[in-house]
C-alpha cells in the first residue's frame, strides 16, 4: 500500500532546500521505523516521493509526501509515529492509504494557492485591476538550462487573476497558479512581471512567499483536494 | 529577541541552512532552565563544526546537567559576514539566539593553528572585547581546548582560560564553580573566577604566568604570578571510557555535513609511536571501549538518529582489539535496517583491506593508505612501521578483491629527507601501479598520489626539528611532480605557504598574539580555506610584530631550550621524546606499548592511568 500525507515546511525551515526537505524527511522515517519499501541494488533507496518541489525561502502548507509500505499500517498508526520524530517546521496535517500502482501523486497536482506578504504601502488597486483584465502578459523567466538563458511564458496562462489587501503597512497578495505536466511559473516572478509592465518597485527581495495549498483539477477546472 | 535573519539576508547568501537551526535533535532550554549559558563555538563555518565529535559529546553531556544549557555557534562564511557587518547583526547562538556577549562561558574549541583567525572574528562579531586584559564584568569568559591547547600561547592574549586534556569531567565541575561563584555575588570580580578555577585540575589561566625572554629570542622561564596557579598543568584523562556517558542522540542536520554519519567512537589514544604525530603523543594512553558498549551506543544512535551510516572512529581503527568480530556482527545486525558499517582509515595490511571487504559488501570506492614516506630509510626514521612488502600486499589484496583505486598519502618535508627520499615517493607509486597488472593482468589501476608538507608539531619528537624552508619545499614538490607525469597516476599536493604558517603557530609563543591581531585586522579569516588565505598578509602581520617567521618555523632548537608550551602537560616526559628524536636519526625503531613492553614515554605513570585494550582478553 502507499501511503499519503499532507506535510508543513514553515517559517523555522523555510530555508533549507528541497534535497535537505527530502533527506530529513527521509531521517524521519527511518526514526519513526515506518515499514517503508526500498529499492533493489546495492544502493537501495526509500520509495517516497514528494509531489512538487518547493522554492527555497517559501513556506508551505501543502506540500504531499507518498511512501511505499512493504506491510500495510494504519495511516493514523503512522501520522503517530513519524510525527514524534520530525523537526520543529514540518507537521502532518492530513494523510490517507491507497493501493500500491495508484497513479503518482506527483502528477496529479493542477494547481497551488500562494500568499505572498510584502512591506510595501503604495496602492495596488489600478495594477490588480490591470492585471486581472490583461488578455495575456508575456514575460522571459530565467531558464539557465536553455542557450538564450530565458524562457517566454505567458503569465496569465498560470494566473488568471490575483487579490491585494493592505495590512498594517504590508501588501498581502493571493492568487492561484496553474501546473501542469509541463512545469508552472515561481510565484516571486508574478512579482517581477507587475514591476516589468506597471513600472512600481514591489520588494522582491524581501517577499514573505507561503503556499496555502496544492490541489487537483477536474476537466471542468474544480479545484479537489489531493488526497480524495 | 530577534532571532532571524530577514528574508532577503537569508536568499542571498549561500547555504543559508547554516544560519536557521532548529534541527532534529537540538536542545533549547528556557531562560528558567538555564543558570549558566555556555556557546560551544566551532571557529569554522557549519558543515565543518557540526562534523566534530568532540562537540557532539560535550553538548550532550552538558545539556545533561541541570541549570545548564550549552548552545551551538559556527563562524559565518564570508557572505553572512558582509550582511551581518551590513546590517549590524551580532553573531548568536543556534539554539536560542543569544548573542555570544551575552553568554556566561564561549568556548572554542582549537583543532588547526589557521582557524585562529576565525576565533578572533567570531569574538568581535559576538560583541566580544577581544583582549582578554580588557574584558569587563559583563563580559563572558573564553576559553579554549582541544588539540593545539597543548600550545595555546600565540592565542592567550584573547582567551581567559583553557580546558587542558578530555573535557568530559573537567568542564562539569568548571561549570559548578561558575554556578557558585554567581551565586555568591561575583566575588572578586573576573579574577575572583579565575582564581577558584585554577583550582580545578587541567584548568590553564595564562594571565596568571609570566614568561620571561632571553636576548636571543628564546624563552628562559615561565613564572606563576598569582598564588593559586600551578607550576605546571597536568592534562585531564578519562581513566575507563566504558564508564561514561556517550551520548545517544545527537543533533541531526538538514544539510550535508562533512562527516555526515554516526560516529561511534572506538577508543582513545594511539601507541604507534609515529615520531611527528601530534595526536599520537597527546592522546594517550590507549583506552578501548568494549564491544558490547559499542553495539549498545551504535543500537542508539540509529534509532535515534535516522542516519544510515556508522563509521567507526579512533586514531587508528584497525589496531583496535575485537574488530574483525565486532565488525562482522554490526554489519550483520545492521543489514536489514540498510545501516551500512565503514573505517575512515586503514592500516596497511592484507587483514585490513579483507575488513574494507566486508564492510563495504559490493561498492568499490577508493581505498586509501598512509605510507607517510616514499623511502625506507624515511619510514624508519619516523617510525612508521611499515615496509614496503606491506604495502604491495595491502594493494594486492585491494585488486584482487575488485578495487581499482588507490589513494595514497604522503609526507614532504621530513627530518632527514633527501631528494633521493623524494624520488622513492614516485618509485612506489609506480610499483602500486605494476603491482594492479601483476594482479590483474590489466592495466588501468587509478593511483592518486598526495602530498602535505611536514609540520613539526610540540609534544613530538620532531619538537627540535627546523621545517623546511618555502624553497626548498617547493623544490621537493616540483621534483615529485616531475617524477610523477605518469599515466594514471594523479598528483595532489597542498600550498607549502601554509604549512609554514601553520609551523609559526604550532610552536609558536605569546608574542605572536600581535600578528593575528595585526592579520585579523587586516582581514585574515578563514585561513585554511585557499581562497581566503594570504601569505602576504601573513609576512607583513608578523614582521609588524617585529617577529620573524623563520625564528618560529625554520629553526632547529637546541637539547636544552625552554620552549613555550612545557608548562602544559599530556603526560609525555621530554627525555623519552628526545630519545626518540635520537632514535630517529640512527633510524631505530620503537615498537608499540599497547600489547608488548612499556617503552617508557611517562604518560601511564604521570597520569595515574592504564593501557585498556581488550585484546589479551583483560585489560592490562
Amino acid at each position: 500500500m502507499k501511503l499519503r500525507m499532507q506535510i508543513t515546511k514553515e517559517h523555522d525551515i523555510r530555508f533549507i532546500s528541497h534535497l535537505e526537505y527530502v533527506r530529513t524527511l527521509e531521517r524521519a522515517i527511518r526514526r519513526a521505523q515506518l515499514p517503508v519499501s526500498y529499492s533493489e541494488g546495492f544502493n537501495p533507496h526509500m520509495k517516497f516521493s514528494l509531489a512538487s518541489a518547493l522554492g527555497v525561502g517559501i513556506v508551505s502548507y501543502a506540500e504531499f509526501l507518498e511512501m511505499e509500505l512493504a506491510e500495510p499500517m494504519e495511516p493514523e498508526n503512522a501520522v503517530k509515529k513519524l510525527s514524534a520524530n520530525l523537526p520543529r517546521g514540518i507537521r502532518i496535517l492530513a494523510a490517507d492509504a491507497v493501493a500500491s500502482g495508484s497513479t503518482a501523486l506527483m502528477s496529479q497536482a493542477g494547481g497551488a494557492s500562494y500568499r505572498i506578504t510584502l512591506p510595501y504601502e503604495d496602492d495596488l488597486n489600478e495594477v490588480v485591476a490591470g492585471f486581472n483584465a490583461a488578455k495575456s502578459l508575456p514575460f522571459k523567466k530565467l531558464a539557465p538550462q536553455k542557450k538564450e538563458g530565458f524562457k517566454e511564458i505567458d503569465v496569465k496562462f498560470y494566473i488568471p487573476c490575483i487579490k491585494a489587501v493592505h495590512q498594517k503597512g504590508k501588501t498581502i497578495l493571493e492568487f492561484d497558479c496553474r501546473i501542469t505536466h509541463d512545469g508552472s511559473m515561481k510565484a516571486v516572478d508574478l512579482l517581477n512581471a507587475l514591476n516589468e509592465y506597471w513600472h512600481i518597485n514591489l520588494p522582491v527581495a524581501k517577499a514573505d512567499i507561503e503556499r496555502l495549498a496544492l490541489y487537483k483539477t477536474d476537466e471542468k477546472g474544480n479545484k479537489k483536494n489531493m488526497l480524495e | 529577541m530577534e532571532k532571524e535573519f530577514s528574508i532577503d539576508i537569508l536568499s542571498s547568501v549561500q547555504k543559508p541552512v547554516r544560519y536557521t537551526g532548529g534541527e532534529f535533535g537540538s536542545i533549547v532550554k528556557s531562560d528558567s532552565e538555564t543558570e549558566v549559558l555556555i556557546a560551544l563555538a566551532f571557529p569554522d563555518v557549519y558543515e565543518v563544526g557540526m562534523s566534530y565529535l568532540g562537540f557532539k559529546i560535550l553538548y550532550h553531556l552538558l545539556n545533561k546537567e541541570q541549570g545548564i544549557a550549552a548552545e551551538r555557534v559556527y563562524a559565518p562564511w564570508v557572505d553572512m559576514e558582509e550582511k551581518m557587518r551590513e546590517h549590524g547583526i551580532p553573531l548568536r547562538t543556534l539554539e536560542t539566539g543569544r548573542k555570544l556577549s551575552e553568554c556566561d562561558m564561549v568556548g572554542f574549541t582549537l583543532q588547526y593553528e589557521l582557524s585562529y583567525t576565525n576565533i578572533l572574528n567570531m569574538l568581535d562579531l559576538g560583541g566580544i572585547t577581544l583582549l582578554a586584559n580588557e574584558r569587563g564584568e559583563n563580559d563572558p569568559f573564553v576559553i579554549v581546548g582541544g588539540p593545539c591547547v597543548y600550545n595555546p600561547e600565540p592565542l592567550t592574549d584573547f582567551f581567559d582560560l583553557a580546558v587542558i586534556g578530555e573535557g568530559e569531567e573537567v568542564l562539569i565541575e568548571l561549570m559548578e564553580y561558575y554556578k557558585n561563584w554567581k551565586q555568591g555575588g561575583r566575588k572578586g570580580g573576573r579574577r575572583g573566577f579565575l582564581r577558584l578555577a585554577v583550582q580545578i585540575k587541567g584548568i590553564y589561566v595564562p594571565s596568571f604566568y609570566r614568561i620571561v625572554y632571553k636576548d636571543n629570542g628564546t624563552i628562559s622561564a615561565v613564572q606563576p604570578i598569582d598564588d593559586s596557579a600551578p607550576s605546571e598543568i597536568e592534562k585531564r584523562v578519562i581513566s575507563d571510557l566504558n564508564g561514561i556517558d556517550f551520548p545517544d542522540t545527537v543533533v541531526v542536520p538538514f544539510g550535508e555535513i562533512v562527516h555526515d554519519r554516526i560516529m561511534l567512537e572506538v577508543f582513545r589514544g594511539c601507541t604507534r609511536g609515529c615520531r611527528f604525530c601530534h595526536a599520537g603523543m597527546i592522546y594517550r594512553p590507549v583506552r578501548e571501549r568494549k564491544p558490547e558498549v559499542l553495539k549498545d551506543m551504535a543500537r542508539k544512535l540509529v534509532a535515534s538518529t535516522g542516519y544510515n551510516e556508522i563509521s567507526l572512529v579512533s586514531l587508528s581503527t584497525a589496531d583496535y582489539s575485537c574488530l574483525a568480530p565486532m565488525i562482522h556482527d554490526m554489519v550483520n545486525e545492521f543489514k536489514d535496517k540498510r545501516v551500512s558499517v565503514s573505517l575512515p582509515s586503514l592500516r596497511i595490511d592484507s587483514f585490513c583491506v579483507d575488513i574494507a571487504r566486508e564492510v563495504q559488501a559490493v561498492r568499490k570506492s577508493s581505498l586509501t593508505f598512509a605510507p607517510e614516506a616514499g623511502s625506507q630509510k624515511m619510514r624508519d626514521v619516523i617510525n612508521k612501521g611499515v615496509t614496503e612488502e606491506d604495502l604491495m600486499n595491502a594493494v594486492g589484496t585491494a585488486f584482487s578483491s575488485g578495487w581499482s583505486s588507490v589513494k595514497l598519502y604522503f609526507m614532504l618535508g621530513l627530518p632527514e629527507e633527501t631528494d633521493e627520499d623524494v624520488l622513492a615517493i614516485a618509485d612506489l607509486a609506480k610499483k602500486v601501479k605494476q603491482k594492479y597488472f601483476q594482479v590483474t593482468g590489466r592495466h588501468g589501476a587509478k593511483i592518486t598520489v598526495s602530498v602535505s608538507s611536514f609540520v613539526p608539531k610540540p609534544y613530538t619528537a620532531f619538537q627540535w626539528v627546523g621545517q623546511n624552508d618555502i624553497k626548498v619545499l617547493r623544490h621537493k614538490q616540483f621534483l615529485l611532480k616531475d617524477a610523477l607525469k605518469v599515466k594514471n597516476i594523479t598528483f595532489q599536493y597542498h600550498d607549502a605557504k601554509t604549512s609554514v604558517i601553520e609551523a609559526v603557530f604550532a610552536r609558536g609563543d605569546r608574542r605572536l598574539g600581535k600578528a593575528i591581531l595585526l592579520a585579523w585586522e587586516k582581514g585574515a579569516r578563514f585561513d585554511g580555506w585557499s581562497d581566503c588565505f594570504s601569505y602576504e598578509r601573513w609576512l607583513e602581520s608578523i614582521k609588524e610584530a617585529g617577529l620573524d617567521i623563520d625564528f618560529y618555523a625554520a629553526r632547529g632548537r637546541g637539547e636544552y631550550e625552554v620552549f613555550p608550551w612545557e608548562h602544559l602537560q599530556p603526560g609525555i616526559t621530554r627525555r623519552f621524546l628526545w630519545n626518540e628524536w635520537e632514535k630517529a636519526k640512527k633510524r631505530q625503531l620503537t615498537p608499540d606499548c599497547r600489547r608488548g613492553n612499556c617503552q617508557g614515554c611517562g604518560v601511564c605513570q604521570n597520569l595515574g592511568v592504564d593501557i585498556i585494550d581488550w585484546g589479551t582478553g583483560e585489560a592490562q
